[in-house]
Formats: structure tokens, C-alpha cells, sequence
């Protein structure tokens, strides 16, 4: 693998903004040279796989006709073979639904994993499998298939009235994903017992037993592939603004909808037959791009075959790892491992054309009496606090406690509605200071990769250290949420914190912390199912002591908050404005950035990274009237910590004797929200 | 420490067991056991299923247990009383449910040791392992028996289960005897290509060793005595049988065997497959005695078919 690291190196550099186009004209060479690059790797790798499992002599014949005597033979006939094909179908297919899909949106940022189509694919087989077994009976396919489209057809739903706009899109992509990652992660933890084989099997293993998967993805594959041929020269007229392409009588929206539909196929069949592939429809795409392919003919050949090296070349590697067939690795998670730091570091040398709108674009009412505003949600809280602490399901149903019966379940409700409390103030300051700060509304913890930064701090704090305790585990996950800030900011730097960038590096960040927990999941290390359990966000184990910590340091912060306040309120105006009132940016950024560090590790913490509370509350607040910074910050802050308490109580309560952790309860009901202000817009 | 925290309401109420002891045979079939309250037993909650299972065939029923919805699916009998109650899930019992079962003893097992504080301040809690580091859970898992015949006062039924127990391997043993020859796979399947195989340091392996059987996996396994592997690793031994147990993951059974590779392993070609109803595979004894009988059921069944 560092020699497959050290060539991409070697091959990406030219790639660059520095790349001398004059020399070749207009040929994608650096794309050319990856896909050789990628290639020769994976040949040696595949070479030396099949060495070990079948002496050379007996290659060709276990190809055309195995001996059926010889278990060597027909694993390579049967096993090895078919899924080399399989990885080579599939990351082809990924390659080309993302490139349509980027050149559809027109958003440099859109793939399978970022519209939502791979997410709501394979909750659908997730949720098949667990609780109607017997859909299954007419093919995974389809039940993928159906998963697919209904994501697309709800971030259609989401973004329509923009008319389908490459921001809103995206936006509606993610958090469609996150919604139907966080149902899959309930049905994981409800149902445990087949947890390990639905981790094999959704984080990408490419394993085969025969061809049948082989044979059935070719048909499709290539309908959708000559479907998208066919298509080329209206598809790259779409790369065109609305206006151009209609003045040349374009019907944009049905190829749109045409171009979109193929690509969601594409991964719909990918997703069916060996699970979610993390990264390769983005980084095939995105490679293609930065590798001189300019034309979207030129695109639409290169980036399947960069796919195709790609997972080719990961699987074998995978295989070399792990002895040929090894499942317990899975691929998937493997090329989001590689991705990941690859598009973070291609990204700063990549031509991005367009920018999405600043927050401040926004034409949102404004509440002439914020205190009103205020004091209904404050109103609010406190109820939900009441009924939180004193209500709740016991051995004889539903009971409010009072009393002596009160004392010893207070000892147990109160530290969690209080880190509950506190946690979600936390990470809704922590959204509204990164949304304020970068003009992005999608900006928050949980997408920019801070809270996955903290997570993994922590993790390497649980994994490293034989007993760490909660002070030393706030301190991981504070030096992971401030690294993980530095290095989207530092990939932001160049390009002026554009949006998107940051955006990009903050996918590319929680994809990598997301494949880390999946292939330690795989070892079946038993601190991966605590480490599971901690991230969806269980307030299950935190004591008094935990909560007293946690609580100190949300008052701490909330206290330094309004020293911000000014500048939040100046910031969204741009740099100029800044400096203009005699503000030094830098300064002002790099503390609010230390807060935002603070704040998110803080929190996640208590209730994991998946939360998205951060990026709901600010909007909530926003769209109840509350503009100023101000008004904002305390709106959003008393709605982030209702929110989260509310989930918590929800979580203790519904399926009570058993629990669904807080942070995924968060999710399941900010997301509808989420997605009913969305639509609102 | 734990243990004589525990010891203390058990010595009170000595002269109960006395009485309960009387009703000896009735219990078993019992969870009838009337709960009067003169006569109240300890009331405990075990969140182990090996444990639990030890409990019942002692004639004592938990007050609740972990996972309960699992039992009939992976552990099967003794059969679970409908009164046992459940605390939710093995790593996140509910604890102000646990609070209001007012147990007074709590079961837990070294996996638990991250939430014994959490636990601690409902009641006392035994830590019992029967897995470890350095396997041997059968000799564990009567060194169980006695200690947690010793909690509930039933020494004599706990010398006799183990007694019992030896006595069934033994006979299983000399039943298959003619069959000994042919070493077998234990598999349980997590999906259509991949199983957890049993070997060392598993309480199939010391079943195994005690009825004279081997083991066709000699690899690598962990503490809780498996290795997730493959199928194709499984094809080293061309004499092997393979025993693969209940229950499949769903869709398992229906895939597998239209599989070029599955129908190439050995045991499938020639007629070596023995489908074996669910067997706790990180139980105690009674677990153990179940495994041998459902074993020597199908190996017997099998020799007979030819």
C-alpha cells in the first residue's frame, strides 16, 4: 500500500493547478497516468494474491474449467475471479454515476454517498433484512432499488421549489443520509445479534461464492452506461448555465431527470450486490477532473476507468492484508480509509467553478419581539424538563414519581437530562458560531468533521491509553476537535474559507473516522461495541460526576459566549467589513475556532458525533425570528438543548425497559424538522 | 469482596432453604414456586444466560434477565419461567427498572465490568467469569455451579448437576464411540459466506474432549473461544463433518446452497452436514449437556441414514 501511496503522490502533483496544459492539448494525461498507475499496482497485488492460493500452471485452467476435485481451483474459479470482476464492475459503475451526477447538479461535491442515494439503498436492504425478511424473496435488487429512489425522490421533494438547485441538492443529500444512517444505526443497536454480518456486509465486502453477482451487474451496468452515452451531448450542455442551455432549446428537465435516474440505478445495482462503497464515485470523479479530463466525453470514460483501478487495486490490496478472500476487512470501508486523506489532499489543488450563496443571501423574517420568542421556547424547556425527570414507564406502566418514590430515580434521570441539557446548548452555539463564521448554512460539528475529529480523539485516548478517564478523554477529544478544525481550515485557507471547501474537507473527514470505526468494528475488538454504543450517542453511563463536568464546562462557555457576540454579528459581512471596524481577522477567527473545538468536544462527548444538532438549531432559531447574533445564540442555544432532552427522555422512555440512545434520537426527530424547514425555504 | 456482601442475607434466611429444599422436585418444573411472604427468596437479577440457565436447573428463577426475547431463540431450555422479567439490553440494562425489581443480589459477567459501578448502586453484584483469557470453561463453569449453589443455598443440587452432567457426556461418549473417527466442524453461520467456527478455549471444544470427539478447527480463537472465517477455510480437512447451528441469519439458508463453492467443500460432497437445533455457545453445563445430546442425536441420525 505505501507503494500504491508514494505513486499517487508522484501522478497527482502535475495534476495540479501548475499542470502545463499547453504540452498536451486538451488530453486528460494525468488521469491517463493514475489509471495506469492504479493498474500496475493492482496487477502485482493480484499476481501475488493468486500465487498463494494456486501455483501458476493451473491459473488458466481454473479460469475456463476448474477441477471440481480441487478446492483450490474452484476458490480461485469461484471466489477470487468473480470478485475481481465484481470490484472492477462496481467501481466503474461509481465512477460514472458520479460523474453524472456532478455534471447533472453541476456541484463538484455530488456523488452517491453525498445525494443520499447509496444511504437510503442500503437502509432499505437493512430494514428488509431485520423486519420483512420475505421482501427479500424478489431480489435485494429491487428492494435497493426502491430505497434509492425513495432518497432521491425525498431530496427531490426537499429542494424542488429551488428548482433543483446544486446547493440545495446537496444540502437535502446530507441530510437524508444522516437521517437513514441514524434509522440503521437504531436497527443495529435494537437488534444485535446480526450486527457482525450486516457490518460485513454494509460496509462493502466484495467477497463472492460465484458469478451470479457478476452476471447479474453486467446487464444492468452497461444498460445504464449506454443509456448515459447516449445522452453526452445534452448532458454537457446541462454543464452549461440554465439560460445557454435553453437558448439552445434544451429540455433541461428531462435529462436531468434522465441523467439522474442512470446514476442512481448504477448505484442502486452497486449498493444491492456488495454494500456501500465508501468514496470511490466522489474520488473516481473528482480524479478524472484534476487529472485533465475536461470534457465531459473525456470524463465520462476516464473516471469509470480510474474507478475501476481504484477498487481494483484496494480490494487486492485488501486481499494481500488480510489472505485472498478475506471478508473481515471490508473493501468499502478500506477505499474510504484511502479516499478520504487523498481528497483531502487534492483538494486545495482543486478548480472548483462555482460557490454556493452566503448565509446572508437568505431573505428570512425577522420577529420584532425576540424576548417573546425566547421566553416560549424557555417555556418550553422547562416543561420538558419537568415532565422529563419526573415521568416515566416503571415495572407497573406509567407513572409520575413523587415523593419517596422520587429520590432514587432522580438519582439516576438527573445526570443524564443535565449532560443531555448541556450537551445539546453546546453544539447548537458551537453550529451558529461555524455558520456565522464560515457564511455557510450547511456549516455545523457534525458536518464540517469536527465532531468526528473529536471522536476520533477519543477513540485513540480509549484504544492507547489502558484507563482513561472522562478529564482525559475531554482533553482527546478537545486536541481531535481542534486538529480536525485546523486541517478543513487549512484546506479552506486558500480558497478564502469558501464554502465549499470546507464542506468537501468536512465529508471526506467523517467519511474517514466512519470507515476507521467500521474496520474496528470488523476486528470484532469488544471495546468496538462500547465504542458503537458511545457513538449513537447513549447518555447510558454518565454519573453524577460526568455530569457535573460536563455542565461546568457548558457554563463556562456559555458564559464566554456573549464576548463573541459582536463579532458573529459582523463576521457574515465578510473580511473587508471586518477590518473595516477595525477587528484583526485572523485573531477573531482562530478563537472562535478554539471555542468551537471546546464546545464540540464537550458534547460529543456525552452524545457522539451524528447528532446534527448543531446544524438544526441555528436554523431553528433562525427561522422563529431571531436575526441578530444575539437573539440567535440564546435561541438557539435554549432549542438545542430541548431538543436534546427531549431525546433523551424519548430515548429512556419509548421502548422502555430498552433504550434508544439519546444522539440517535436527536437525529430521528431533528431530522423531519430539519427537512420541514428545509422545504419550507 | 462482592461474594461475602452476598453471603450475609443468604445465611439469614438458611433455615428457608431448608424449607425449600423439601419441595426439591417440585422446582425444577417451577416457576409455580409460590412467593409468600415469610418465605420470600432471593431475589436476583442475572444478566448473564449461562448463568441463568445454571440458575434454573437449580430450581431458583431469576427475577430478570438481559436480552430476554433472545432466550427462546439461541438458548431454548431450560425453558424461561413467563414471570422472569426483562432489563433490556446485556450492555445497557435499564437501571431505574432495575431499581424498582429491588434485587438483591445482581449476576453479572467480567464482559459487564464497565457498568459494575452503575450496577453497584442498585445492589450488590457477583462478577462470574466462565470465559477468560486462559479458557477451560467447563472446569469454569463448574466452579460456577457450586458458587452459585453456594448464593441460593442448594450445594446438593448443584454437586448434582455437575454429577448429572458428567454422567450425560459419558454416556454420549460411549455412544459414539463407532463414530469418533471423523473430525467435526461446529459453525454457526453469520451470513451465506462466512461462519464463527468453535475451537479452543470454547465450552464445544471441552464438550468435544469429553466425549471423545474432535475438533476439525485447530486454528486461531478468541477468548470466547471462535473465529469468524470463511467458508472456504473450512475445506482443510477433507474427512471432516461439518454441525452447524441454529438459528441462521435471515436469508442464510436460502443462498447457500445454490453456492459453486459451498457445494465444493468437502462435507457438503460427501453428505457430512448435521443441521443442530440453537445451543448457547457461551453457556454453562446445561448448555453443554444440551450440545452433546443434540450432537450425538444428529451424528447418530446420520449413521443411521448410511
Amino acid at each position: 500500500m505505501a507503494e500504491d501511496a508514494a505513486t499517487l503522490v508522484q501522478v497527482g502533483k502535475p495534476a495540479g493547478r501548475t499542470w502545463p496544459r499547453g504540452m498536451f492539448g486538451n488530453q486528460p494525461v494525468g488521469a491517463v497516468l493514475l489509471c495506469v498507475v492504479l493498474s500496475a499496482a493492482a496487477v502485482a497485488a493480484t499476481v501475488s494474491n493468486l500465487t498463494i492460493q494456486l501455483p501458476s500452471a493451473l491459473w488458466l485452467r481454473s479460469l475456463v474449467a476448474p477441477d471440481i476435485d480441487d478446492m483450490r481451483q474452484v476458490l480461485v474459479h469461484y471466489a477470487f475471479l468473480p470478485r475481481l470482476a465484481v470490484s472492477l464492475l462496481c467501481g466503474a459503475a461509481l465512477g460514472l454515476a458520479g460523474t453524472v451526477l456532478q455534471q447533472v447538479l453541476r456541484n463538484p461535491l455530488a456523488s452517491p454517498e453525498t445525494i443520499g442515494v447509496s444511504a437510503g439503498a442500503y437502509l432499505a436492504l437493512a430494514l428488509a433484512t431485520l423486519l420483512a425478511p420475505s421482501l427479500l424473496a424478489f431480489g435485494r435488487e429491487w428492494v435497493a432499488l426502491a430505497g434509492a429512489f425513495i432518497a432521491l425522490a425525498a431530496v427531490f421533494a426537499l429542494s424542488w421549489h429551488k428548482g433543483l438547485s446544486p446547493l440545495s441538492v446537496v444540502l437535502a443529500g446530507l441530510v437524508v443520509s444522516l437521517y437513514a444512517g441514524a434509522i440503521g444505526a437504531a436497527l443495529v443497536v435494537l437488534r444485535h445479534e446480526w450486527l457482525a454480518s450486516l457490518f460485513i456486509w454494509g460496509a462493502g465486502s466484495l467477497g463472492q461464492q460465484d458469478w451470479t453477482t457478476t452476471l447479474w451487474l453486467l446487464p444492468r451496468i452497461g444498460a445504464a452506461a449506454l443509456a448515459i452515452g447516449l445522452m453526452v451531448r445534452p448532458l454537457t450542455l446541462l454543464g452549461l448555465d440554465d439560460e445557454g442551455a435553453r437558448s439552445l432549446g434544451v429540455p433541461l428537465g428531462v435529462y436531468r431527470f434522465a441523467g439522474l435516474g442512470a446514476a442512481v440505478a448504477l448505484t442502486a445495482f452497486v449498493v444491492a450486490a456488495v454494500g456501500v462503497i465508501g468514496f470511490v464515485g466522489l474520488a473516481a470523479a473528482t480524479l478524472a477532473r484534476i487529472g485533465g479530463a475536461r470534457r465531459l466525453s473525456q470524463r465520462l470514460i476516464m473516471a469509470p476507468l480510474i474507478g475501476a483501478a481504484l477498487l481494483w487495486a484496494a480490494d487486492q490490496a485488501v486481499q494481500v492484508a488480510t489472505g485472498p478472500q478475506g471478508d473481515l476487512l471490508p473493501t468499502g470501508a478500506i477505499t474510504a480509509l484511502l479516499g478520504a486523506p487523498l481528497l483531502l489532499w487534492l483538494l486545495p489543488r482543486l478548480a472548483l467553478g462555482w460557490e454556493v450563496p452566503a448565509l446572508t443571501a437568505e431573505r428570512l423574517l425577522r420577529t420584532g419581539q425576540p424576548g417573546l420568542v425566547l421566553a416560549a421556547i424557555g417555556l418550553s424547556l422547562l416543561l420538558l424538563l419537568g415532565l422529563a425527570l419526573l415521568c416515566g414507564p416503571g415495572p407497573h406502566g406509567w407513572a409520575v414519581a413523587f415523593g419517596d418514590q422520587l429520590q432514587p430515580l432522580l438519582s439516576w434521570r438527573w445526570p443524564r437530562v443535565s449532560a443531555a441539557f448541556a450537551a445539546g446548548a453546546m453544539l447548537a452555539l458551537a453550529g451558529l458560531m461555524m455558520q456565522r463564521l464560515t457564511g455557510n448554512p450547511m456549516a455545523s460539528p457534525e458536518v464540517m468533521g469536527i465532531s468526528a475529529g473529536a471522536a476520533l480523539g477519543m477513540m485513540v485516548a480509549l484504544f492507547s491509553l489502558s484507563d482513561a478517564g472522562r478529564p482525559v478523554q475531554t482533553a482527546a477529544a478537545t486536541i481531535g476537535a481542534f486538529a480536525a478544525l485546523l486541517v478543513t481550515l487549512a484546506i479552506g485557507h486558500r480558497a478564502a474559507y469558501a464554502p465549499e471547501r470546507l464542506l468537501l474537507a468536512g465529508v471526506a473527514l467523517t467519511a474517514l473516522f466512519d470507515a476507521l470505526i467500521l474496520v474496528l468494528t470488523a476486528t470484532g475488538d469488544p471495546r468496538a461495541m462500547l465504542l458503537l454504543n458511545w457513538l449513537t450517542g447513549s447518555t447510558y453511563g454518565v454519573d453524577a460526576n460526568a455530569a457535573l463536568l460536563t455542565g461546568a464546562i457548558a457554563i463556562v462557555l456559555l458564559i464566554l459566549a456573549p464576548l463573541f457576540m459582536r463579532w458573529l454579528d459582523v463576521l457574515p459581512l465578510g473580511p473587508s467589513a471586518v477590518q473595516a471596524l477595525g477587528m484583526d481577522v485572523a485573531k477573531t477567527r482562530l478563537l472562535l475556532l478554539l471555542m468551537v473545538a471546546a464546545l464540540t468536544a464537550a458534547s460529543t462527548l456525552i452524545v457522539g458525533p451524528l447528532t446534527f444538532i448543531g446544524l438544526m438549531a441555528p436554523h431553528l432559531a433562525r427561522r422563529l425570528g431571531l436575526a441578530r447574533a444575539w437573539p440567535q445564540a440564546a435561541g438557539a442555544v435554549l432549542a438545542g438543548a430541548l431538543i436534546m432532552v427531549a431525546a433523551d427522555w424519548i430515548g429512556r422512555t419509548a421502548i422502555f425497559p430498552r433504550q434508544i440512545p439519546a444522539g440517535l434520537v436527536a437525529t430521528l426527530i431533528g431530522g423531519p424538522v430539519l427537512m420541514w424547514l428545509l422545504r419550507r425555504r | 469482596m462482592t461474594y461475602e456482601r452476598v453471603q450475609a442475607p443468604a445465611r439469614r434466611r438458611g433455615w428457608i432453604n431448608r424449607r425449600v429444599a423439601l419441595g426439591l422436585f417440585v422446582l425444577p418444573i417451577a416457576g409455580i414456586q409460590p412467593v409468600s411472604a415469610a418465605a420470600r427468596p432471593l431475589r436476583i437479577v442475572c444478566l448473564d444466560d449461562g448463568l441463568a440457565e445454571t440458575l434454573l436447573m437449580l430450581g431458583v428463577r431469576p427475577v430478570a434477565i438481559a436480552d430476554r426475547e433472545g432466550w427462546e431463540k439461541w438458548v431454548v431450555e431450560p425453558p424461561l419461567p413467563a414471570e422472569v422479567a426483562d432489563v433490556g439490553t446485556l450492555l445497557e440494562p435499564n437501571l431505574e427498572f432495575l431499581q424498582q425489581l429491588r434485587p438483591d443480589i445482581i449476576l453479572a459477567i467480567p464482559y459487564l465490568d464497565g457498568i459494575k459501578p452503575l450496577l453497584e448502586r442498585v445492589a450488590p453484584v457477583t462478577t462470574i467469569g466462565i470465559y477468560t483469557e486462559d479458557g477451560q470453561p467447563y472446569r469454569r463453569a463448574i466452579e460456577a455451579t457450586r458458587q452459585l449453589a453456594r448464593l441460593v443455598g442448594k450445594e446438593a443440587e448443584g454437586e448434582a448437576l455437575i454429577a448429572a452432567t458428567d454422567a450425560s457426556l459419558l454416556g454420549v461418549r460411549q455412544e459414539l464411540v463407532p463414530l469418533s473417527a471423523r473430525p467435526v466442524y461446529v459453525v454457526n453461520f453469520m451470513d451465506p459466506r462466512n461462519v464463527r467456527v468453535y475451537g479452543r478455549k470454547s465450552l464445544f471444544q471441552e464438550v468435544f474432549d469429553r466425549i471423545g470427539l474432535r475438533n476439525a478447527w485447530t486454528g486461531e480463537t478468541n477468548y470466547w473461544g471462535f473465529s469468524t472465517v470463511g467458508i472456504d477455510g473450512l475445506a482443510t480437512s477433507s474427512e471432516a463433518r461439518l454441525a452447524y447451528l441454529e438459528p441462521l441469519p435471515e436469508g442464510a439458508g436460502g443462498t447457500l446452497t445454490e453456492s459453486p463453492v459451498w457445494n465444493a467443500m468437502p462435507f457438503v460432497r460427501n453428505r457430512s452436514i448435521m443441521r443442530l437445533p440453537a445451543v448457547l455457545m457461551f453457556g454453562a453445563l446445561p448448555s453443554a449437556t444440551r450440545f452433546a445430546r443434540v450432537l450425538a442425536k444428529a451424528m447418530t441420525g446420520e449413521a443411521a441414514h448410511g
